[in-house]
């Protein structure tokens, strides 16, 4: 026999679908007739459905494919400042009307609040904190009073007015608007030195405010924050900065302390040697990490920096002024250049090119995640986080980011299991219905026993006792085996009947007649006759083990979290909160994984007609 | 017929001691001690040397050590027990539930009567839909409705089944609030009579069945229709229209009865199915069913109430195919299942 060029497979299915060899194409060629691939090409593409199914199939195929390279998962990612927001781009628009009228911005969580020169409030992006808790609700006096000042939290709004009167709305039930009595003796009597306030600040449940005389007052969430003050501090500070649950205080003779009772216990409270013998002029805070700018205009970063806060740029000259967001830093130098460091994940640390160099910038506001620059001209430039646009999960993680990856991973899983069960049908298949007898009612009667187990009880129960002592990523490969071992009966049934019809053929006995050993008659002459059936049942069964694995994952037995899949974001999606007011979290999932579904079964169902002519007919 | 019957029934019997003992090889993969955690609360006024004594002795009575195939006798009541007597599944014992604190038998009661009664209802709904559906669709191939039809059927089986759950949920529990969003009874209600208590059920399970009804609808409606073309196209319809019967006899009387055999064939895959998806459903909708029981015992690492759950589902499948091949026999007098 003379040697076959090309790998096995490629050459069984080039006769799978063909049916012939090249001498009888020629033949062909010479009458005008269509192949039979061709004929079924064209049978597979002449339905609209099909094409339909394909172009969508191929589409969120690419989409999950190219997609992760795009948006990286990262699997500890999660971030309590961004749980739960709906789908929006809202977050840095600031309204129309302020065009140029900007007397004051404070930039919060999700939202931004500006002030205009008219006095009026304005707030956009997401201003809800709870379903109840809405900071775009502003109170009447508020609305009514002249504020001078104000700073937005994490979660609440404070403001004062030019009566020295300090308002706080918002979430307000973790003691965020408890004043003390100081200040509500200072509200009182706003001639008081210690209540001449020159800086506001407002974090995660808690705030500060600065009074001109160095009298720092603290309030708020007491059992989270560390916001007690050494009494040897008090009238000695000249500015403050807040983290997510600390705070450190520039004292009037230019030394950073960090002022609270933690003292050891807290990261800020080794204040670095750099500092040592020389003077600060200004501090800025992350929600991990403080920076303090000396009057030669360093910037030395200290705490528990854990996206590069501490990695500062090289500097084309002094800090005028530092600003902190969550997780990045935004300095403004003294030859008008903006430069921006630590997490650019949400592009916050990627200043514009328009403001990078000597733009006119009169004031920069930094929230969490966004950055308002204020040009001379009025003109505002604005960048970091917009919104997500399928929203976030109950984490704080990018829904887009999670139905991406999570996609691949369904993808893969159901792949691989069809695969393996593909094998596993082919080869038993092929044995039962070539040699018959005894093999076949053994391999028939654990193909009905196997069928016949009730699937997804039997696949919880073999991820639950095996997968408890694997780790994530073997457990996922558990789960293909687990799928491929309990769905390989129906290739194996189909493979049989057509080994029992391909066995009577001609071909098989003119094989037989010239020695040619079993075996490789049924996997090299039968098989590559059925090739094209099976491809449809493989087609089918994808579509099948995408959706036995999710059903899995759903239920908390398949792939476990925090790897993505299409089921397990909806893992838990089943209670009435999230259906009704988290819709994002299901809708968006459950929508891609049923078009990709339905794509893969128009696509079988096209190829099976195609295949198969006499099914065109039903 | 009857040696059939008795044939089939003796396979049963063996495939279900076959599939009883791989589960509970299956459950002894997992690594627990039940000799330990009895002596666990005594270690602190032992010895070592005496609590390893006492260990074994313990071991041996509870007849840890010995093979696993005269535990799994044992466990099946097969095989005398530790004092002597016969106590297993066959006498009844399903074992202890760790988890409830009770006898497996006695948590499971009430929870397999829900789930048999979910299943029994959305069953006979779906079958009543998707029968004369089918039909219907073979006999008008091609028109609107059908093709209609075609696409949403094509929905029903590929959107999986708790995505269904979830939509419906939306629409009627929250959206419209016809339906109670889950729970199997009113929270807090007293009930004046066992009738009210019944209705009141009714109305919880209302949306579980309708979503398990839908989502089994699609792959069978197809089915019933794909086998009913098939007869359609056959001479013998073309004879009988030929003699000039009416058409409800030939499509109800010579097309159907014919069709209906592949049909048989795959209400077993589809029956399973069904209690298979109750799984789900029971956790969508927090029913107290089997398959949240299992779900909640597999959580909780209860094993002995997993395993009878399991076991459970085995014989519903192996009755389910018994039922299959017997009225295979009924429906079509040329099937000789003797031979």
């Amino acid at each position: 026999m003379s040697k076959k060029k090309g790998f096995f497979l490629t050459r069984w299915l080039k006769r799978g679908v063909m049916g012939s060899d090249q001498e009888v194409q020629d033949i062909m060629k010479e009458e005008q007739v269509q192949t039979p691939f061709k004929t079924m090409l064209r049978n597979f593409l002449s339905k609209r459905t099909v094409r339909v199914g394909l172009v969508g199939f191929i589409l969120i195929f690419l989409f999950v494919l190219i997609g992760p390279y795009y948006w990286v998962l990262d699997l500890s990612d999660q971030d309590s400042t961004l749980v739960n927001l709906p789908p929006s781009q809202n977050m840095m628009s600031i309204p129309s009307e302020l065009k140029g009228k900007i007397a004051d911005i404070a930039a919060g969580r999700t939202y931004g609040i500006a002030v205009d020169t008219d006095g009026h409030l304005h707030t956009w992006g997401y201003t809800k904190i709870t379903e109840k808790i809405d900071i775009g609700n502003i109170p009447d006096e508020v609305q009514e009073a002249d504020l001078v000042m104000f700073a937005a939290g994490d979660d609440h709004v404070v403001a004062m007015d030019e009566n020295k009167q300090l308002y706080v709305w918002g979430n307000t039930r973790l003691q965020q608007g408890n004043f003390s009595s100081e200040m509500k003796k200072g509200m009182k009597d706003p001639d008081d030195p210690s209540w001449d306030i020159i800086q506001l600040e407002a974090s995660n449940q808690f705030s500060a405010a600065l009074s001109s005389d160095g009298t720092l007052y603290l309030w708020g969430n007491t059992n989270l924050a560390d916001i007690k003050l050494r009494k040897q501090y008090q009238g000695n500070i000249a500015k403050v900065a807040l983290t997510s649950n600390e705070y450190i205080c520039l004292l009037k003779d230019g030394t950073v302390a960090y002022t609270g009772y933690k003292d050891k216990g807290s990261a800020f409270a080794a204040i670095p040697e750099e500092l040592s013998g020389k003077t600060v002029v200004d501090i800025a805070s992350t929600s991990s990490t403080v920076a303090a700018v000396t009057e030669d205009g360093q910037v030395v970063v200290w705490g528990n920096p854990k996206f590069g806060e501490n990695r500062i740029p090289e500097l084309s000259s002094p800090v005028k002024k530092l600003y902190g967001g969550r997780f990045h830093y935004v300095a403004l130098l003294q030859n008008g250049d903006v430069i921006s460091w630590g997490s650019n994940k949400y592009h916050q640390a990627a200043v514009p090119a328009s403001i990078q160099h000597g733009a006119d910038v009169r004031e920069i506001y930094v929230g969490n995640f966004q950055n308002y620059a204020v040009l001379s001209d009025g003109n505002t430039v604005t960048w970091g986080l917009k919104g997500f646009v399928l929203g976030t999960d109950s984490l704080g993680r990018d829904m887009l980011n999670r139905i991406v990856n999570g996609g691949r991973v369904t993808m893969t899983v159901g792949a691989i299991s069809v695969i393996i069960a593909t094998i596993i049908g082919v080869l038993l298949g092929g044995l039962a219905g070539y040699f018959g007898g005894h093999a076949d009612i053994i391999i028939m009667r654990i193909a009905e026993i196997v069928g016949g187990l009730p699937f997804i009880p039997f696949a919880m129960i073999l991820s639950a006792v095996i997968g408890s002592r694997l780790d994530p990523t073997q457990r996922m490969y558990l789960i293909m085996v687990v799928l491929g071992v309990l769905s390989w009966t129906g290739t194996c049934r189909l493979v049989r009947a057509q080994i029992l019809a391909q066995r009577e053929m001609e071909y098989v006995t003119a094989a037989k007649a010239m020695g040619i050993r079993e075996r490789t008659i049924v996997f090299r002459h039968i098989l590559p006759n059925v090739i094209s059936l099976l491809l449809v049942s493989m087609t089918l069964d994808f579509a099948t083990c995408m959706l036995t694995e999710s059903s899995l994952s759903y239920l908390g037995f398949g792939i476990p979290l925090p790897t993505p899949t299409w089921g397990n974001l909806l893992n838990g999606a089943n209670n009435s909160i999230v259906i009704q007011q988290y819709w994002w979290q299901w809708v968006f999932p459950a929508a891609i994984f049923g078009v990709c579904t339905i794509c893969i079964n128009m696509i079988g169902d096209g190829l099976r007609d195609a295949v198969d002519p006499k099914s065109a007919e039903r | 017929m009857g040696k059939y019957i008795l044939k089939r029934c003796g396979y049963i019997v063996i495939v279900f001691l076959i599939l009883s003992f791989l589960m509970y090889s299956l459950y002894n993969l997992i690594p627990t001690d039940p000799a330990r955690q009895e002596l666990e609360p005594m270690r602190q006024g032992l010895k070592a040397d005496e609590y390893e004594v006492l260990y074994k002795q313990t071991r041996a009575r509870m007849g840890l050590d010995d093979p696993l195939v005269v535990r799994y006798l044992r466990w099946m009541g097969l095989w005398k027990d530790m004092d002597g007597t016969f106590n297993g599944i066959v006498e009844g014992n399903f074992g202890y539930s760790n988890l409830y604190k009770r006898n497996v038998i006695e948590v499971i009661q009430a929870p397999m009567g829900n789930t048999i009664f979910i299943n029994i209802f959305s069953t006979i709904a779906a079958l009543g839909i998707t029968i004369p559906l089918g039909i219907y669709c073979a006999v008008h191939k091609g028109k609107r409705f059908d093709s209609v039809t075609q696409v949403v059927t094509m929905l029903g089986y590929s959107i999986p089944v708790y995505i269904i759950a979830l939509i419906f949920m939306f629409v009627f529990c929250v959206f419209w609030r016809i339906f109670p969003i889950m729970g199997q009874k009113t929270a807090g209600a007293v009930y004046a009579n066992a009738w009210e208590e019944f209705v009141d059920m009714l109305y919880h399970i209302c949306l579980p069945v309708i979503v398990m009804t839908f989502g089994s609808l699609g792959g069978m409606t197809r089915y019933v229709r794909s086998s009913m073309i098939d007869a359609l196209s056959m001479d013998y319809i073309r004879t009988a229209r030929a003699k000039g019967l009416k058409e409800k006899v030939v499509i109800y009387s010579h097309a159907w009865r014919n069709a209906l055999l592949p049909v048989i064939t795959s209400i077993l895959g589809w029956f399973l199915g069904v209690f298979s998806g109750s799984v789900i459903i029971e956790n969508t909708f927090s029913l107290n069913g089997m398959g949240k029981l299992y779900w909640a015992g597999l959580n909780n690492l209860d094993f002995e109430l997993v395993l009878a759950i399991q076991m459970f589902y085995s014989v519903v499948s192996l009755v389910g195919s018994l039922l299959i091949d017997i009225s295979y026999g009924l429906v079509d007098p040329r099937v000789r299942v003797d031979k």
